[in-house]
């Protein structure tokens, strides 16, 4: 066991208390274990997570990149120094996902999602049964495959990147889709316009959501709402709309080089991702979403979504809402500074979340090879905006803690400005047709938790970005992020 | 199409304007000096008036082989009235008299300055004009030029509304050229145009030929070569008459002509009238747009005034068109249209398509690196299929100007620990460069970026520093993180953290050249071959011949299997070593496996729907498939050279499953085998 590092959260810097602390599992002890000289098969356990989930006997269960699963004992212990591993599976084809479903773990694999047994109880798999497959696999390297993940309905959801480099065949089934697994173990299509939807999560309700990629058609990392018929953003493998089993069929042309709102208005099957999350102010690479159950052991945040990222290695906090009868809602910047590029997330029973993480392949501020990190809560009730609200003339703020009332009625304290984003075939998109937005009273709630601002020129199927900077709490603290980005896919009615 | 798309350019107009690209895209909308020292100097006004410009010289083409390249009635037709058939040329109206005897007689002068020899063309056998459009939009040529409407890039074809500049015209080439003598034109247009306005390309000889038969409308792939150019059999005397002609029409202040053809200067002595007023009678004709006469008025109100190197420097960048391809100070770039003609590789985003911004590269490239960027010798983005073209003598003190014109404080990095460089270009608890970097011919771990190897000879300190902090803010688009954000180092543990000292040491390491940064691998091949010890080992891939699915088993018994999770069934087994995982486990572009054994048999394909295996307490695999809907279970294990099989399933009268076997290899049922359990052998000898 290394020593347990602590996160500098910016509150930190200007005086408040941190409220989290990250502690090192195992990291890469050099920066690029896989990748030295020495380092053979079986010496050392280069943990490029890639998928976690908790046994039933309250083991962690990962899976890594090169094939293999783990189970890992003593992860909550206080100095988490004698963390046992065993290896439980070895084989598979770069899983990309794992989920426990009773006594059994289930992985995706390239080809198929696998069903891994153990049936004489001698604590590894002996049994590695298809239970679901029924997509092309062309062998290029970007077709990856994510889940399986189970929504409220019990259904388990995969999704599947498209194709980019030597062999690409995205017109072959269901690249770029995301689906079920059905009854029969065959992929059961749901929704297309992916592009690198590395990571699926529900939220409190039971629905599904997914994390995609900034990158051609995807201008920024947008988190869809997964359901079927729907159309997100990325058309290279729309050509499998055309398959038996397909419950979408586009009614118009791909409006290519339009504005994002010209252009969901001109195809109807296009789904507006809920959040959209701004490249460089929100990181850039979004890979994994998780809710938050923790009853308030991680913080003031139950029932909101944390979304792992990639390139600075740093995981954000979401909030959502349903407006006119879909989600909307808002990102905001959480912790930074973890080992290397996060993948997966996943929360402990004792309400910490589990950060896995692997660089190869993709830069990532986050310079170790790979590790596993952990991030725990100590009490100190970071001063946030915990969640950002819609409403017909503005946005209510409500806050962790009761704030400055003075400052917070004074509409000097906030700045907005909104903009949207350039939906076409080119890699990722500026923002453009920026405008601002006038904030014109602030209100300060009785119980000094919440603000209501009145904001003009608001845009529908536009970003919100918010700066409340001289906004502070009744004590005097600073916002731990005074920034924000409401994804203002419609104006609430009342 | 393409037939109907060239004649639509070449009836565009037939009294137009003449076409700089430069002025029309950043000038054209409000009249400046800078605009009209931009026409001064493209228009050829410079050549007659004098002055100087701070540009380099516009110059018309060789003469001296005109008659060799262009059919001669069409050059009558041209000198007569360029816009004629080259609407949009910059060539003005010269002649006063342009009657067909004096057109006849300038013809016979300029066949008079070639070759006395006539030199017959090189035989071309082939074109394929097919070809020649795909080189034609992808290697840059449609960045100044119309693209055709018949050609759809890969992303779409852009809209109309999405052109938001001038392209520069086309004369009616099937009436001037031959295909020999456009390909030739093509191969090297610095012979024909020195002054580089048309530039050089390179290419190989097929690809100018290629592209000539596509702008000649050529059928797609045609043994056909039409027309050759035949100059005119000189006629003395008739010569001795054109070249009277071009002395008074002073065609030498523009083209390179003998001695007694000089053109004497003509003072400028009013602001107004002469070639401004489109209905003057004497001396070229320019038919001037609005916007184009507003302008040279206002630099012709101060032109004395010497231009800055700045603007000299943006100048010379519109008037050879850089600016079509790179983006400077905001400005310019390829239009919306013209972006989905750019192409590279998809893995480094927009970067990988476009060539890159020239805001401040005269601060960015040391000026003798930039001087060979011009020369042709230096490229670094192999990936963009555009090419950098050569301009000749017209970028002769281009790198010096740009360097003057974007200087910024000079930084010298002072000692430097290339120890410590070697680490932080690394990625062994460096910032992992050459994760995403070549370096030298290394290729790099990860996407295919720019050689980093020769950044001390290419980057000025100053620029790196900055940059480093900030890639983003200096090529927008790019995909390269900053490990310095704000200029706070990602690494405290390396030379204390110290920002500059930790770039410094990358730039001392790099210009050390003293071999490559840590985190490279040795040649992986060979380290993660899997050799199965005591028992089997389990490994999917992807396989030659085996595809996607193959689940690979290694038998210490030294026979191995690649079984097909798609088929269900064995599908190939060789004998030896196993396989090699590094491709499969740590590349990120993993790769088809071959197996490194020898002896290599494979089965038929199988047609089963494959449902998993299970693996026995000795680590043998049994493969699970149903056949016609029957569960049909085999179990492979190794025996001495050799393995054995053995097919399980509930036996019924009307059910047996379809059991292949390789083609060249010896097998035998055991004894005991019978419906619902078959057993088989076989060996490698």
């Amino acid at each position: 066991m290394k020593a347990v590092a602590i996160a500098l959260l910016s509150a930190a810097a200007l005086g408040a208390a941190p409220s989290y602390d990250i502690a090192d599992i195992l990291t890469a002890s050099t920066a690029a274990d896989t990748r030295a000289k020495d380092w053979k098969p079986g010496q050392g356990l280069a943990l490029e997570v890639s998928g976690m989930d908790w046994t039933a006997d309250g083991r962690l269960a990962l899976c890594i990149r090169k094939g293999e699963v783990w189970l890992l004992d003593g992860v909550l212990a206080p100095r988490p120094d004698k963390v046992g591993f065993k290896l439980f599976a070895s084989g598979l084809h770069e899983p990309l996902g794992l989920l426990r479903d009773g006594k059994d773990l289930l992985v995706t694999q390239r080809t198929e999602t696998t069903r891994l047994r153990d049936t004489d109880g001698d604590g590894v798999a002996d049994e590695y049964l298809t239970a679901g497959a029924g997509w092309n696999v062309s062998g290029a390297y970007h077709g990856y495959a994510y889940g399986p993940k189970r929504d409220g309905r019990g259904d388990l959801w995969v999704t599947l990147n498209v194709d980019m480099g030597d062999h690409s065949d995205n017109k072959a089934p269901w690249r770029g889709w995301g689906g079920i697994i059905g009854k029969d173990g065959r992929f059961v299509p749901m929704a297309a316009g992916m592009r690198s939807p590395c990571g699926l999560g529900t939220n409190r309700e039971g629905d599904m959501f997914c994390v995609d990629q900034q990158g051609t058609w995807i201008p920024t990392t947008p988190i869809y709402h997964l359901r079927k018929g729907a159309f997100f953003l990325n058309p290279e493998g729309i050509a499998s709309e055309k398959l038996p089993d397909s419950p979408l069929r586009l009614s118009a042309k791909i409006p290519e080089k339009r504005p994002y709102p010209e252009a969901v208005r001109a195809l109807p099957e296009m789904r507006p991702p809920a959040v959209w999350m701004p490249y460089n102010k929100m990181g850039r690479s979004g890979t994994d979403l998780v809710t938050c159950d923790a009853g308030g052991k991680f913080g003031p945040f139950d029932g909101q979504m944390f979304v792992a990222e990639f390139t600075d290695a740093k995981i954000s906090r979401v909030f959502m809402e349903k407006v006119g009868g879909e989600y909307q809602g808002a990102c905001f910047p959480f912790v930074g500074g973890f080992a290397s590029g996060i993948v997966r997330l996943t929360f402990a029973p004792d309400g910490s979340l589990m950060v896995g993480m692997t660089s190869r392949g993709w830069s990532s501020l986050g310079t170790k090879a790979y590790g596993l990190q952990r991030l725990r809560y100590n009490g100190n009730v970071p001063f946030a905006i915990k969640e950002m609200r819609a409403r017909p003339d503005g946005f209510e703020l409500v806050f962790t803690k009761p704030v400055d009332r003075a400052r917070a009625a004074d509409v000097a304290s906030y700045r907005m400005s909104s903009y949207t984003l350039l939906y076409s075939g080119a890699y990722g998109s500026d923002e453009i047709l920026t405008a601002p937005n006038p904030v014109t009273s602030a209100v300060v709630a009785a119980d000094g938790l919440s603000v209501r601002l009145k904001v003009g020129a608001l845009r529908e199927l536009h970003i919100h970005e918010l700066h409340a900077d001289g906004v502070k709490s009744e004590a005097g603290e600073p916002l731990d992020h005074a920034d924000a980005y409401y994804t203002l896919n419609r104006i609430p009615q009342n | 199409m393409r037939a109907a798309a060239l004649i639509l350019l070449a009836v565009a107009s037939a009294s137009a304007a003449p076409v700089v690209t430069g002025f029309e895209r950043f000038h054209a909308a409000a009249p400046t000096a800078e605009g009209g020292r931009l026409l001064y100097n493209e228009l050829g006004c410079v050549n007659c008036h004098g002055g100087d410009t701070g540009l380099p010289a516009q110059r018309g083409p060789a003469l001296a082989t005109v008659s060799q390249r262009a059919q001669g009635e069409w050059l009558r037709k041209f000198i007569a009235d360029p816009q004629s058939v080259h609407p949009g040329a910059v060539m003005p109206q010269v002649l006063t008299k342009a009657d067909e005897r004096t057109l006849v007689a300038i013809e016979h002068y300029l066949a008079s300055l070639g070759p006395r020899t006539k030199v017959k063309p090189a035989d071309i056998r082939h074109v394929n004009a097919s070809r020649g459009s795909g080189l034609y939009h992808s290697l840059g040529c449609v960045a100044c030029h119309a693209p055709d409407k018949a050609f759809v890039p890969d992303g779409g074809a852009p809209k109309d509304s999405e052109f938001t500049h001038a392209s520069v015209p086309f004369p009616d080439l099937r009436a001037k050229y031959s295909l020999e003598s456009l390909s030739a034109f093509l191969q090297d247009p610095l012979k024909v145009r020195p002054d580089g306005r048309m530039p050089r390309i390179a290419m190989e000889n097929q690809d100018a030929i290629d592209i000539a038969g596509h702008l000649l409308a050529f059928e797609g792939s045609d043994g056909r070569v039409g027309p050759w150019v035949t100059p005119a059999t000189v006629d003395r005397e008739l010569a001795i008459t054109g070249r009277k002609a071009v002395i008074a029409a002073r065609c030498a202040a523009c083209h390179e002509l003998p001695k007694d053809a000089a053109a004497t200067p003509v003072a400028l002595g009013r602001k107004e009238g002469g070639c401004l007023d489109s209905a003057h009678a004497k001396g070229p004709r320019y038919a001037l747009t609005d916007a184009q006469r507003s302008s040279l008025k206002l630099f012709l109100a101060a032109r004395d005034k010497a231009a800055d190197p700045k603007l000299a420097a943006d100048l010379t960048l519109q008037a050879l068109n850089c600016v079509a391809c790179h983006e400077r100070d905001g400005k310019g770039g390829p239009d919306g249209a013209r972006k989905a003609f750019f192409e590279g590789d998809h893995n480094l985003g927009d970067t990988g398509r476009y060539p890159p911004p020239l805001t401040g590269v005269g601060g960015k490239l040391r000026p003798e690196w930039l001087a060979k960027v011009l020369d042709g010798e230096n490229r670094v983005r192999p990936y963009l299929r555009t090419r950098m073209p050569v301009y000749g003598k017209a970028t002769d003190g281009l790198a010096r100007l740009l360097g003057v014109a974007d200087a910024r404080p000079a930084l010298k990095f002072e000692g430097g620990d290339d120890s410590a460089g070697r680490k932080l270009l690394g990625t062994e608890g460096g910032a992992g460069c050459i994760t995403c970097h070549r370096w030298g011919d290394r290729p790099s771990l990860g996407i295919q970026g720019p050689d980093i190897s020769n950044m001390a000879a290419r980057l000025q300190e100053g620029w790196l520093r900055d940059y480093l902090i900030n890639p983003a803010g200096y090529r927008p688009g790019t995909l390269m993180p900053s490990f310095w954000p704000g200029g706070k180092s990602f690494n405290p543990a390396i030379l204390g953290g110290d920002t500059d000292r930790q770039i410094a040491a990358i730039f001392k390491f790099a210009e050390s050249a003293n071999g490559e940064p840590e985190g490279f691998p040795k040649n992986r091949n060979g380290e993660f071959e899997i050799v199965p010890k005591d028992r089997p080992v389990v490994q999917r891939a992807f396989m030659e011949d085996v595809g996607v699915r193959a689940i690979l088993v290694g038998f210490p018994t030294g026979v191995h299997l690649a079984y097909d999770g798609e088929k269900g069934g064995p599908a190939r087994a060789w004998k030896g070593r196993f396989f090699d995982a590094y491709l499969t486990w740590f590349s990120r572009f993993p790769i088809f496996e071959k197996p490194l054994g020898a002896q290599v048999v494979n089965w038929p394909k199988s047609s089963g729907r494959f449902l998993g295996y299970r693996l026995d307490s000795k680590g043998n695999p049994t493969f699970i498939a149903e056949q016609a809907g029957v569960r049909v279970e085999e179990t492979f294990e190794g025996v001495g050279e050799g393995l054995r099989r053995t097919v399980v399933w509930k036996p019924t009268p009307d059910f047996a499953p379809v059991i292949h076997h390789p083609a060249g290899l010896e097998f035998a049922e055991n004894p005991g085998s019978a419906a619902g359990r078959r057993v088989f052998t076989y060996l490698w000898k």
